[in-house]
């Protein structure tokens, strides 16, 4: 038997993923949609939040939703309550969304019609940050019951996303949640993001995400692949 | 997995010994999990019984460098 020879290879492992989101983000562009992907971890409220998300907007312009489960519907039926098109993504036990899911999803669906398009990750704050999925905007949110270290605790999570929102605000009180200590956390791994709080209980900072998220489309400005 | 099992279709299907992984800090990626599934997931496979041998990379880096053949 010979010696083992070592041949350079050179490849990018997350190369499929990056291509389908390359492919997603033109799609997206050509139509006209802007897409907004939501990622945290379980129960931090993604849910409550783009349901009152979409109902803020649904006046405004033409909305939808996509969500990702490892199970059940539930989540696409309580958004679908806000009177907007949802469509489910079951992904087994899988624990992320990747840009094929995406792209399955919305078999069919004529993007043309849309403005904005708004994408609720599995709840998980680890492996979601290494799939692109072709979004122009994406937004990590974190509750004030979660924890003030959760952005350093998750830093690639927080690198990858372009805006924090706070979600729970109407629980601070309550829980002594320590802003500057969340605030600082944010900006020691990911300084200068822009930061949100919003209770979509009372309804309270809904008007200022709802207001960038318009301004942000008006703007069109698209954001770099991740 | 499917990259490697490519690469060595390409050269002819030759025993792989080992695998190089450059890994950055924020790729999402876990050494120590990849260590623990490798051996697992290879199994059956082209990779079988191979080594897979991990580099530390820079920021969201994930990418095969090299793999070692016996001819």
């Amino acid at each position: 038997m010979s010696e083992p020879r070592l041949v350079e290879v050179r490849r990018n492992v997350l190369k499929k993923n990056d291509l389908l989101a390359h492919e997603l983000r033109e799609r997206f562009r050509a139509a006209g949609t802007r897409v907004i992907s939501l990622v945290s971890s379980p129960g931090s409220g993604k849910t409550a939040f783009l349901q009152k998300t979409l109902e803020s907007l649904r006046e405004r312009c033409r909305v939808a939703a996509l969500v990702g489960d490892l199970a059940t519907e539930n989540d696409a039926e309580r958004l679908a309550r806000a009177g907007v098109p949802v469509r489910q993504i079951s992904t087994g036990t899988v624990c992320h969304l990747d840009a094929e899911m995406v792209q399955r999803a919305l078999d069919g669906w004529d993007l043309r019609g849309l403005d904005l398009l708004f994408v609720e990750n599995v709840g998980n704050l680890v492996c979601p940050s290494s799939y692109d999925l072709g979004e122009d905007l994406r937004a990590v949110l974190m509750s004030v019951t979660e924890g003030e270290d959760k952005p350093r605790k998750y830093p690639t999570i927080f690198n990858t996303a372009d805006v924090a929102v706070i979600t729970k605000s109407d629980l601070a009180a309550a829980v002594e949640f320590d802003r500057p200590a969340a605030r600082a956390s944010i900006e020691a791994v990911r300084p200068g993001m822009k930061v949100f709080e919003v209770s979509a209980k009372t309804g309270e900072g809904m008007g200022e995400w709802v207001g960038f998220l318009i301004a942000d489309r008006d703007e069109g400005s698209h954001h770099t692949e991740r | 997995m499917e990259g490697i099992t490519e690469e060595l279709q390409s050269r002819g299907d030759p025993k792989l010994t080992a695998v190089h992984l450059r890994i950055g800090e924020m790729s999402g990626v876990v050494r120590e999990a990849l260590l623990f599934a490798y051996d697992q997931a290879c199994s059956g496979t082209p990779l079988e019984g191979s080594t897979l041998l991990i580099a530390e990379g820079s920021g969201r880096e994930l990418a095969i460098t090299a793999m070692e053949i016996e001819a």
